[in-house]
């Protein structure tokens, strides 16, 4: 066990985490040179195709030292944008020191600060690590500087390198054994492990990824697994070294992973402890703080008979990522979903897209919402993320929103523009400060409301792809909310309401209502959509019945083509929507909900 | 044993052949000379030879096309007889023909008569010189209006235009002076058709490349409510989508049959049969149908088998677009409650919306339903 070092990589985004893991995985033999490829942890397409980490992986390499001595290394990459800071927070509790990386030409930034915090919290030991020294920007003195007086870490005995030229890789790996603590924790003491992460193998069942504190997993031992009190007979142990790898045993301080045929997904829980049923721990890790989602969308299916399959595809991703909570919602429209939870706006665009990808699932999402606080006249206080439980407007004493502190980064060109955004989404506090020559950084304290609401589409378009934004919660602050209703020939569309700021309202109301004019098909009889807060109506529209079809000629030899195309159109009416008298198609959901920009 | 279909069924003849091709036309046409003329004459023979009759007797035969006008009254004699010759023509029956305006004369219109041709169907298209260029048409409306008057004097108990309508810019007035021409003419039943774009046509390419746009829905819409008020207003009915007459003596008793499930039989490129359940359909294009009669295989390309609920829908479909409407009785009756099924909050929507008329197990399309008749099926149906 002296010869284990359990450590993961945590940094900012895109400082090079991936890439270092590269570089240590092949120095060590990690991978076959036919094998590589770069970020080869980031296995998920979503992953290769954004060109960012979203789940830690874990990868164990076995690395001989210069002092003669071989070890065990446990590495585990993480992600550094900060709707996964959840994944962080897991890997953490696996391991007992951290490389810090900092961008040389970037430096500290605000994931490198917040990670810090945690991986402090969790008490591990860190190395500061300096890379892309490669780059012509930069700039190490200064670097270390900024470790130093913004981190308080010793930067005297930094490693530096270049992960994506090889340089200093070396140097990583003996700060590693050197500079890291060995695994404590007794091979014979009751059985310890701690499940921070899973996957679901459909043959298989369930894969844990487990540490090990203390004792041993062997298979044939009866499991339990502490929270649900689930037994299971452990059937086979291994080390993930980029492929699954079988190992008669493992010990306290082992990272890997555990197949004991659990089928049932709903009896794991990521964070829980597994113990031997024989001879039990007697009480369980200290496990995960649950995640504070912030964001929030109702979930359904395209047709309401996916449903079943929606409920099973939400089981297992959660059991794929800890971080996404969600719990049964209902829509007249849109029939039964899910009202689910995220990190952050990126957090929900994986989700979904893990949904659409991995389970082949069709889904309508509703607006995104965030959690508000509504004190009542009676001096209570709920929160409120879902418009179909906003109290009635006269029982309402104080509502109070979450606010954050954006920071755009863009050319200095953009300056005025962007700011004039922020403005337009209530900003406040506005400021900026020259990065670089040319280059500005923006800050702005916002509701996330505004920014849930297609902010990053805007920002793209009014910089012209050259601006990035990044935020940080700050506080809730008053209010003054309203829920916007759509009603289409008076009835009210449950799953398009949404509570926004009184100033926003009738221009969402609008947006809305422009939307659905585009996208419901004319029917045999006007259609009136309108937008309504409380009861008064803010925005009106007005589909134009359809008078006249091509009608063409029907005889003998036009009938059977006809009947075809008119009982397909006939299937499709089975995937409208009723509202009330009026057909409206997903797509018009998808297309009202999906595409939220306003003009 | 062969059992005897009570309807009497209709007997349709295609003539696949046009003096040129028109290029708004998808239809299965072929510009073609005396030889392959006579290619085809023969095949037909053997067509009909060949061919079983199902028990039907027939007492509509309709020539359609193409334009069966162009065969000279010979040939259209020698088909007659070999039909007679084969298979159960009622004596009685109604002898209908498409005749383009080019080949209207005095002797070809008593020729016709003479082969007792009682239905004449005018492929007019339009009364305007301009239109008529645009259409590609070689005739004229001078022509045309001498052809309708050539044809009501030799004698036709019915007389029938073509009139096509919703040419791009096409104006209120411009459709007026065609109707009100209809009118004056003394002609008995109008067939209009809303100009369709088809890809594969002259005109499509000229669509797809943006120099063609059709005429706006609500144009579309406006052009077609006013046939039925002027036509109405003259007396006449429209009774099914495309189709007016100047009275019910004057529908045409051939074309009902498509509409009601009536057995016919097709024979000729690209002609479907219907018989019972089954429909089947000849090659479409000429020279296919030609080579498997000349050598001696079936010339059907394709079958169909319909389950009761592709009746029912089919029933439907056509039912909805005749004044005369589906009966939901009969058709429960025929079909069984389970298939013969309707939403009807949609039913009643669309008679408080004026689409349809319901009148206990009646429904019927009104002139405002039948310009909308292709959505009507999918309304009702659940
Ligand atoms: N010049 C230079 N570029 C580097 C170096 N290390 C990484 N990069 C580049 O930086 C970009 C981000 O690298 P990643 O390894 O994906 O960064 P990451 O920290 O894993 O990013 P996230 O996982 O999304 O937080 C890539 O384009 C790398 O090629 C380096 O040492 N020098
Ligand atoms: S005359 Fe009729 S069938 Fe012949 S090409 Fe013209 S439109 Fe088509
Ligand atoms: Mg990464």
């Amino acid at each position: 066990m002296d010869n284990v070092r359990s450590f993961c990589i945590i940094a900012h985004i895109d400082h090079g985490k991936s890439t270092l893991a590269d570089r240590l995985i092949q120095f060590c033999g990690g991978v076959e040179e036919r094998d590589f490829r770069d970020q080869i942890l980031d296995s998920m397409d979503i992953e290769r195709e954004r060109g960012i980490t979203i789940k830690s992986n874990t990868v164990t390499l076995s690395y001989t030292a210069k002092n003669g001595e071989t070890y065990q290394l446990n590495l585990i990459d993480t992600p550094g944008h900060v709707d996964f800071s959840h994944e962080v927070r897991r890997s953490l509790m696996s391991c007992e020191g951290a490389l810090l990386l900092v961008d040389a030409s970037q430096g500290v930034e605000a994931q490198t600060v917040a990670n810090m915090y945690l991986a402090i919290e969790h008490n591990l030991e860190l190395v500061p690590v300096i890379n892309k020294i490669d780059l012509p920007a930069a700039d190490v003195e200064r670097v270390k500087e900024e470790i130093e007086e913004d981190l308080g870490l010793d930067a005297e005995h930094a490693i530096l390198c270049s992960a994506k030229k090889g340089i200093g890789i070396e140097g990583v790996l003996e700060a590693i054994v050197a500079r890291l603590p060995a695994p404590t924790g007794d091979p014979k003491a009751p059985l310890q492990a701690l499940i921070f992460d899973a996957q679901y193998d459909p043959y298989r069942g369930a894969v844990l990824l487990v540490r090990v504190m203390q004792g041993t997993l062997r298979p044939g031992q009866r499991l339990v697994l502490m929270h649900t009190e689930i037994e299971h007979e452990l059937e086979e142990v291994g080390l993930l070294q980029l492929k699954k790898v079988k190992v008669p045993k493992l010990e306290a301080g082992s990272v890997g992973y555990v197949i004991a045929g659990i089928r049932s997904v709903s009896d794991i829980n990521v964070g829980d402890t597994i113990t031997d049923a024989d001879n039990p721990a007697e009480k369980p890790l200290p496990g995960y703080k649950e995640a504070k989602p912030v964001v929030f969308s109702s979930v359904y299916p395209m047709s309401t008979e996916e449903y079943p399959e929606l409920v099973k595809a939400l089981e297992k991703l959660k059991l794929n990522d800890a971080a996404l909570t969600y719990e049964k919602d209902s829509s007249a429209a849109l029939g039964f979903g899910f009202r689910c939870g995220f990190l952050g706006l990126l957090h929900l665009e994986v989700v979904q897209e893990r949904l659409r990808r991995e389970y082949d699932l069709s889904l309508i999402l509703s607006a995104p919402s965030v959690r508000y606080r509504v004190t009542t006249t009676d001096g209570n206080t709920t929160w409120v993320d879902n418009p179909s439980y906003f109290p009635n407007p006269a029982e309402i004493e104080r509502t109070e929103e979450p606010f954050i502190k954006a920071a755009v980064m863009m050319p200095e060109r953009y300056v005025g523009a962007v700011m004039e955004l922020c403005r337009e989404r209530r900003g406040e506090k506005t400021t900026f400060t020259y990065l670089a020559v040319g280059r500005v950084e923006l800050t702005s304290e916002m509701p996330l409301a505004e920014v849930v609401f297609d902010f990053n589409d805007r920002l793209k378009s009014t910089t012209q792809g050259y601006g990035s934004f990044d935020y940080e919660m700050l506080d809730y602050r008053d209010t003054d909310l309203v829920k916007v209703d759509i009603l289409v020939n008076a009835e009210p569309v449950d799953a398009l309401s949404q509570l926004v700021h009184r100033d926003r309202a009738r221009m969402r109301a609008l947006h809305y209502c422009e939307r659905l004019e585009d996208t419901i098909p004319r029917q045999q009889f006007k259609i009136a959509i309108q937008g309504a807060i409380g009861g008064e109506i803010v925005a009106r529209k007005t589909i134009n019945a359809y008078r006249k079809d091509v009608t063409a000629k029907c005889y003998g030899g036009d009938i059977s083509r006809k009947r075809k195309l008119l009982e397909k159109q006939k299937k499709g009416k089975k995937r409208m929507k009723m509202v009330g008298s009026v057909e409206i198609p997903q797509s018009a959901f998808v297309a009202v909900l999906k595409t939220d920009r306003e003009k | 044993m062969i059992i005897r279909e009570v309807k009497p069924a209709g007997l349709y003849i295609h003539v696949p052949f046009c003096s040129s091709v028109c290029p708004y036309c998808d239809f299965a046409v072929t510009i073609a000379g005396a030889d392959r003329r006579s290619a085809y004459l023969d095949a037909l023979d053997r067509e009909v030879a060949g061919s079983a009759d199902h028990g039907l007797r027939f007492d509509t035969v309709y020539f359609g096309g193409g334009t069966p006008s162009s065969l000279a009254p010979d040939q259209l004699a020698r088909i007659l007889a070999t039909i007679n010759a084969r298979l159960d023509l009622a004596p009685d029956a109604t002898r209908h023909i498409e005749i383009n305006p080019d080949d209207v004369s005095r002797a070809a219109a008593a020729a016709w008569r003479e082969l007792d041709f009682t239905f004449a169907s005018l492929g007019v298209q339009s009364f305007s010189d301009e239109v008529l260029g645009f259409l590609g048409r070689r005739h004229g409306a001078a022509d045309a209006r001498r052809a309708a008057g050539t044809l009501l004097e030799a004698g036709f108990t019915t007389v029938s235009v073509d009139l096509i309508f919703g040419l791009p810019g096409q104006t209120a007035d411009d459709w007026r002076r065609q109707l009100e021409t209809v009118l004056e003419l003394g002609v008995h039943h109008l067939s209009c058709y809303q100009l369709t774009i088809h890809d594969g046509t002259v005109f499509g390419r000229r669509h797809a490349l943006g120099e063609l746009r059709e005429l706006d829905e609500d144009g579309q819409a406006d052009l077609y409510l006013m046939t039925h008020e002027i036509l109405g207003g003259a007396g006449w009915e429209g009774y099914e989508v495309s189709n007016f007459a100047a009275g019910a003596d004057h529908r045409s008793r051939h074309n009902r049959k498509y509409w009601d499930h009536t057995p016919y039989l097709g024979l000729g490129p690209s002609a479907h049969s219907f018989v019972g359940r089954r429909r089947w359909w000849n090659q479409r294009k000429s020279r296919l149908w030609t080579a498997a009669i000349e050598e001696d295989r079936s010339p059907i390309e394709g079958r169909e088998t319909l389950s009761d609920a592709e009746l029912f829908f089919e029933a439907v479909m056509l039912g909805l677009r005749t004044a005369d409407g589906i009966d939901r009785d009969a058709l429960q009756r025929r079909f069984g409650d389970e298939v013969a099924a309707f939403d009807e909050p949609a039913v009643e929507r669309l008679a408080e919306s004026g689409h349809l008329l319901v009148d206990g197990a009646r429904i019927r399309p009104s002139s405002k339903g039948m310009a909308v008749a292709e959505g009507l099926v999918r309304t009702v149906l659940p």
